[in-house]
């Protein structure tokens, strides 16, 4: 415990603390710029300058870096300190003469006008370090440093380049005190994928996530990249997350876990994904950011988007038109030749938002429309009603013009005659398809596709949840495009058809089936892969191969192509089948 | 280069080297040796190798300089022997197997060999 | 080893004079069958330098200054076969003409009293054996084996030595703080970071006789209780990078360096630290970081270096020239150093002379010396007789003293009482012609591209000085602007963070202090009393000298010198630039400069 004297009063100080330190807890004021209390003190804007006196030796001192050590006198606002101090203003104010921060300060030292000639007058940055210090110190991002010396010294990333190193966390620009940092935003980003605004590294994927909880992005979040570019030695940057959060749920050493099942009954609910209509240039995707697909337009339009739910084009402007094409991807030879089902009736929904959140005028252009669900028909004569106009024939293709205005063509078939429409905003109701890994999905569980991508049902009328893989069902649109009452109703079946198997406990097979002769295999794996049901595994244990009989449907694969002729299908054995030859062509006595 | 490992074997170091660099070091002997013209046509250089290799073989310190023709041509080669404060004497017709006596006798009995001086010059 | 020459000679000053020299004088003597008699050696710096290359002729003593290649076989046959000296090779004293050919009647060197620079240019500063011969590393037996720490802190205390790297901070407390410092593991440094523009006497040192510095260094780590030391060089320092790293490897090869130093039991080993040289790099903290690996960057020192310095731990850090004085103090004794030099300066200061003086080079002489003594007898006075008008002492730090102090005795007290600093011993000479403005505007110029720029009070303060200076050395200043510089200059001076910062004003703040009228020319009369300012001057012809030879005509680049043969010139000041070739090339002082 030390004693000092400041400005005439006792008082006392903690190990380790500065004068700065100390004076501010007293309620003395010492102005600064380039101190921050979670950092190491800098000593670079000397405006903390302040009077110590020791051993009888006056000198002029930097509170935030001297020590507070006994016996000192110190003295905040003698005629010495102020005139340094405002020396000193004099000094950053004709560095950055319109910087606010600056012009006040030096105002309250009596300076009005920069005493010197400004070298560059729109300077902001007075070098305080602060940023450079936080970025080293707290974010552990190492972004920032200062790079040539003197009145050259500037402030920035190595080369003043853009760096992948910074990960725009902003830091940097809530420490400076001037406000010389600023983030910029991307334009382009604005309808990207993540709604909730400029990657942050822990997110919420959407407003509907189930769990709705936020999720780290390992490549974007500071703590692991500096973990994985400095190979573990740095493993503790930032945490920022973990240190906000009251319910302490962030817990960085998370791993992946392998979960091991032994099931008898899977569902599969695989879902879909959109397909890209930048595969089919002549809708110009991508060449516009006002030409969307419906997908996009739903986070547009989502109230916890990054507009809030309105619909606004890439300039922050509100559409004045727009159009909307049906069967983009759907219906074509050139992509998909299935009707995707839903898009109809969502273009129509988007229609009806159009009209009612901005009052803009807007274009369907249709083919067909499919209205086939309760209370469907009624909403697309509604949606007629609000002025909507349906242009029956499809958009063809979309033009952007030079001033930024795209330009629809099709055929109306009902007026014989190619159209033409000049929107601000184009929609495109995009095809959904199988998602990309389907083929390893289907391989692994032994299913088969049909013809549109979609996961084979084992009859399309009587067995829509089932699969030619006993104890395998399908779930909604891993099957096949449906809205979501179909789904929900596919869903339920495939459910309640999983829990009676459950149920059963013992299953009822039929005595067809093919036997492995364990003494004959000789462990080829043929049998394995041509198995259509996936009813022969591979027992490593004894070297051969083995028959699911719960799953085997007797079809008689793997019988006739065993090289070893060691499977035999119960009773249509060879000695069975030949006698039954024979019987046929027995000639009766 | 063996490691010093005390300072006695530093100075036994030092002792040795000195002679390495005894053209720099103060002494209070110097043999003049005149390398004139004349000096030269008599047989100084002879002479001095002499006065060289004698030092070196008695480890003897002391300044060997030159100096041009004094005048006393007939008398070449000739050698001066100057130590410390004593007067400075000038040997005549010096040749080589004259050296060692001189150096003996001279340098190290103090002994100024009469026979053979042909002048001195007070100290 | 057993090789006895009977003479020796030592060259100095080849760089890029001539550097074939050396060769042709052991070509020389081969041919002349001295093989065995004569050695050529290749010494370290003289100091002599506007008469280099310099040639010592031991056990002559014989001093030839200026020699070339073609001097060598007169040289040769006149000096080593008969003994004779060749005078046109000698030095000629400037005001009397005569030619002096022993070294120790030169008065350059007879008035000094070489301590530091006892062994420059008379051994060969590559060859551990030549150290050892005239002595070397016997103080160091002495210190290691029969002093202990505190015997050598009380020797040094009762020396008076204090640090030459320009603090003057006495070297005995500083090496008992370190001693005191709490800490098992402790450094000491080596500072060979010279940064003041016209000093080269460090450079001197290191190239001339690293050794001096090995074994001060090894000293100061035993008395420290250090057992790794740092020596810091920037690496375009090429010379004295060189000749450090032999030295090492020499005193390491001799077990000098290494464990159980002598038989002592002391263990330590130093190594070299090369670094981006600038003049804050030169500053104990910078230089610090520099070693650790960060940038050359100082940082406040309100807790010594010497408790918490290179990885938070005690560091001692040294100048070369304090280091190769340590040996000589430990040998000869405190009371002998004591005896030179003034009450509160003892031992001797090594002068770098460079400007306006005839004896450009290096001087060692006792503290006290006045400055009268230290330019005209030691310096051989100002060329072509011109009136001394200033005395520059302490580098970009120091300030500038006026002809009224002549006689003031130089020590460190002094000198900063009169306003400038002792520093590391740099002087410039400044005479008549040239302008007291324009050279502060110039040490400004200097510290501003060297300023670290870290705080405000030295990167802004000083580039707003230099804007005030470069105005008026335009004839663009007002008066108002000589209480500005005032101002300014005491506020960087007590404000700033590190030395740099805390001696920059002082060229200005001096300069208004002794010459304030000749800012008052600048600024109310628009003119340049020295000559020297471009915007205030103005060349012309003397009609009365001017005979017509046409010389300057000639030479003028810009043709703005018109006339006949043998009549009066004229300058056309439209056309002039003001470069001043004309006034060099005019043989009869016919141009003048008002």
């Amino acid at each position: 415990m030390a004693t000092l004297i400041i400005d005439g009063q006792e008082v006392h100080a903690e190990e380790g603390q500065t004068i700065l330190e100390v004076a501010r807890a007293n309620g003395f004021e010492i102005p600064t710029l380039c101190y921050h209390p979670q950092l190491e003190p800098y000593g670079a804007c000397r405006l903390c300058i302040v009077e110590v006196i020791r051993s009888g030796r006056s000198r002029l001192e930097t509170s935030c870096t001297h020590p507070a050590w006994d016996g000192l006198e110190v003295k905040t606002r003698s005629p010495a300190v102020i005139e340094a101090r405002r020396v000193i203003l004099g000094l950053l104010l004709s560095r950055c003469p319109n910087v606010p921060v600056i012009q006040e300060l030096a105002l309250e030292y009596g300076i009005t006008e920069p005493p010197f000639p400004a070298e560059d007058p729109e300077e902001k940055c007075i070098l305080c370090g602060l940023c450079v210090r936080t970025c080293h110190e707290l974010v552990k991002a190492d972004v920032l440093n200062f790079s040539q010396a003197g009145v050259e010294r500037r402030v920035g990333p190595p080369f003043l380049e853009k760096t992948r190193q910074c990960i725009g966390c902003g830091a940097c620009t809530i420490v400076c005190p001037t406000g010389a940092i600023e983030i910029v935003l991307q334009q382009a980003g604005i309808y990207k994928e993540k709604p909730l605004g400029p990657t942050a590294a822990i997110w919420v994927p959407s407003l509907q996530a189930v769990p709705n909880v936020p999720v780290i992005d390992i490549d974007a979040c500071i703590r692991f990249r500096q973990n994985d570019r400095t190979e573990g030695e740095i493993a503790d940057a930032c945490g920022v997350c973990q240190m906000v959060c009251e319910a302490g749920a962030i817990n960085f050493d998370q791993q992946d876990e392998v979960v091991e099942l032994a099931v008898g009954t899977v569902i599969v609910a695989t879902g879909f994904q959109m397909w890209d209509p930048a595969q089919l240039s002549q809708y110009s995707y991508g060449k516009s950011p006002n030409i969307i697909t419906g997908m996009e337009f739903e986070h547009l339009s989502n109230a916890g988007g990054i507009t809030s739910g309105e619909i606004l084009l890439a300039d922050g402007r509100m559409p004045e038109r727009v159009a909307i094409i049906h069967c983009v991807g759907s219906r074509d030879h050139n992509a998909h030749k299935y009707c995707s089902r839903i898009c109809c009736m969502y273009s129509l929904k988007q229609a009806h938002l159009v009209r009612d959140k901005t009052g803009a005028d807007v274009y369907e252009f249709y083919m067909d429309m499919r209205a086939f669900g309760k209370g469907y028909e009624e909403f697309y004569e509604r949606v007629q009603e609000e002025g909507v106009a349906m242009i029956r024939g499809r958009g063809a293709e979309v033009e952007v013009l030079p001033d930024g205005k795209l330009r629809v063509k099709g055929e109306d078939a009902n007026l014989g005659r190619l159209v033409y429409v000049d929107v601000d905003m184009v929609v495109l109701s995009t095809a959904i398809e199988a998602p990309h890994d389907a083929n390893q999905v289907a391989a692994l569980f032994g299913l088969s596709r049909s013809e549109d991508g979609f996961f084979a049902e084992a009859h399309p009328k009587m067995r829509p949840v089932e699969t030619n893989t006993g104890g395998v069902f399908l779930a909604g649109t891993a099957q096949g495009p449906r809205d979501v009452p179909d789904t929900v109703a596919h869903a339920g079946a495939a459910a309640s058809m999983a829990l009676a198997l459950m149920d059963q406990g013992e299953v009822t097979i039929s005595p067809a089936v093919a036997v492995v002769d364990e003494e004959l295999c000789s462990a080829c794996k043929t049998c394995i892969s041509l198995c259509p049901y996936t009813a022969i595994s591979f027992i490593e244990e004894d070297n051969v191969a083995r028959v699911n009989e719960a799953l085997c449907k007797g079809c008689g694969t793997c019988v006739a192509a065993c090289p070893a002729g060691a499977i035999m299908a119960r009773h249509f054995t060879d000695l069975q089948i030949l006698a039954q030859i024979e019987g046929l062509f027995r000639v009766p006595a | 280069m063996p490691k010093l490992k005390s300072l006695e074997e530093l100075q036994k170091l030092r002792q040795q080297l000195q002679g390495d660099i005894k053209a720099r070091a103060e002494t209070s002997t110097t043999i003049t040796v005149g390398m004139g013209t004349c000096g030269i046509a008599a047989g100084a250089r002879e002479v001095m190798r002499a006065i060289l290799a004698e030092l070196d073989a008695r480890g003897i310190e002391a300044h060997v300089t030159t100096t041009g023709c004094i005048g006393m041509c007939s008398r070449e080669p000739l050698v001066d022997i100057q130590q410390g404060g004593e007067a400075r004497v000038t040997y005549g017709s010096v040749t080589a197997v004259m050296v060692p006596r001189l150096i003996e006798e001279h340098l190290i009995q103090g002994n100024v060999v009469q026979d053979w001086v042909i002048g001195r010059v007070a100290g | 080893m057993a090789e006895r020459y009977r003479a020796d000679i030592l060259v100095s000053c080849l760089h890029d004079r001539a550097p074939d020299l050396i060769p042709n004088l052991k070509a020389e003597v081969i041919r002349r069958g001295l093989k065995d008699e004569v050695r050529v050696i290749e010494a370290g710096c003289r100091g002599f330098c506007s008469m280099g290359p310099v040639l010592l002729v031991e056990p002559n003593g014989i001093f030839y200054i200026g020699v070339q290649p073609a001097d060598v076989p007169e040289l040769v046959e006149e000096t080593l076969v008969k003994g004779r000296v060749v005078e046109r090779l000698t030095y000629e004293e400037p005001t009397t003409h005569a030619s002096i050919a022993y070294y120790e009647d030169i008065p350059f060197y007879s008035k000094q009293e070489r301590i530091v620079l006892r062994h420059c240019g008379l051994i060969n500063p590559q060859s551990i054996d030549e150290y050892i011969a005239v002595g070397g590393y016997q103080a160091l037996g002495k210190a290691l084996i029969s002093m202990t720490p505190e015997e050598i802190i009380d020797e040094l205390k009762r020396s008076g030595l204090r640090g030459r790297g320009g603090a003057g901070f006495p070297t005995g407390r500083k090496w008992e703080a370190g001693r005191k410092a709490e800490g098992e593991t402790k450094y000491v440094l080596v500072n060979g970071d010279e940064g003041d523009p016209n000093c080269f006497m460090d450079r001197a040192l290191m190239e001339a006789d690293p050794h001096s510095i090995l074994e001060g260094l090894i000293i100061g780590a035993y008395v420290v209780g250090a057992h790794q030391g740092y020596i810091y060089i920037p690496y375009e320092h090429s010379g004295s990078v060189k000749s450090m790293r032999t030295a090492l490897e020499q005193a390491r090869d001799y077990g000098l360096l290494g464990a159980d130093i002598l038989g002592s039991g002391f263990e330590f080993d130093a190594e070299l630290r090369l670094g981006a040289h600038s003049f804050v790099g030169g500053e104990s903290t910078a230089l610090m970081h520099a070693v650790e690996g960060k940038v050359s960057e100082p940082r406040p020192k309100h807790i010594h270096t010497t408790e918490v310095g290179i990885w938070g731990r005690p560091s001692c850090l040294n100048n070369v020239k304090t280091l190769s004085i340590v040996p000589e103090i430990i040998s000869r004794g405190a009371d002998w150093f004591g005896g030179i030099g003034t009450e509160t300066s003892k031992g001797t200061q090594v002068f770098s002379l460079a400007g306006k003086i005839n004896n450009v080079g290096l001087a060692e002489v006792p503290m006290g010396i006045t400055i009268r003594e230290l330019v005209f007898d030691v310096g051989g006075g100002i060329p072509k007789g011109r009136e001394f008008k200033a005395l520059q002492i302490g580098g970009p730090s120091g300030g500038f003293l006026p002809a009224s102090l002549l006689d003031m005795p130089m020590d460190y007290e002094t000198l900063a009482d009169a306003g400038s600093m002792m520093g590391t011993g740099g002087v410039v000479i400044l005479d008549d012609r040239t302008c007291v403005v324009d050279t502060a505007r110039y040490f400004l110029d200097f510290l501003r591209d060297e300023s670290c720029g870290k705080c405000t009070s030295c990167r802004e303060g000083i580039r707003c000085m230099l804007e005030i200076l470069t105005r008026i050395t335009e004839g663009r200043g007002e008066v108002a602007d000589l209480d500005t510089l005032e101002t300014l200059g005491h506020v960087v001076k007590s404000v700033s963070l590190c030395g740099l910062g805390k001696t920059a004003p002082n060229p200005v703040l001096s300069t208004l202090r002794y010459f304030r009228d000749e800012y008052m020319a600048h600024i109310e009369d628009k003119k340049c009393p020295g000559g020297v300012c471009k915007a205030l001057i103005e060349y012309y012809i003397i009609e009365d000298l001017c005979n017509g030879c046409g010389a300057c005509r000639r030479k003028c680049p810009e043709a703005a010198i018109s006339g006949e043969k043998k009549e009066v010139h004229v300058i056309d000041p439209a056309l002039c630039i003001k470069c001043g070739i004309c006034f060099d090339v005019c043989k009869f002082d016919a141009v003048g400069v008002r």
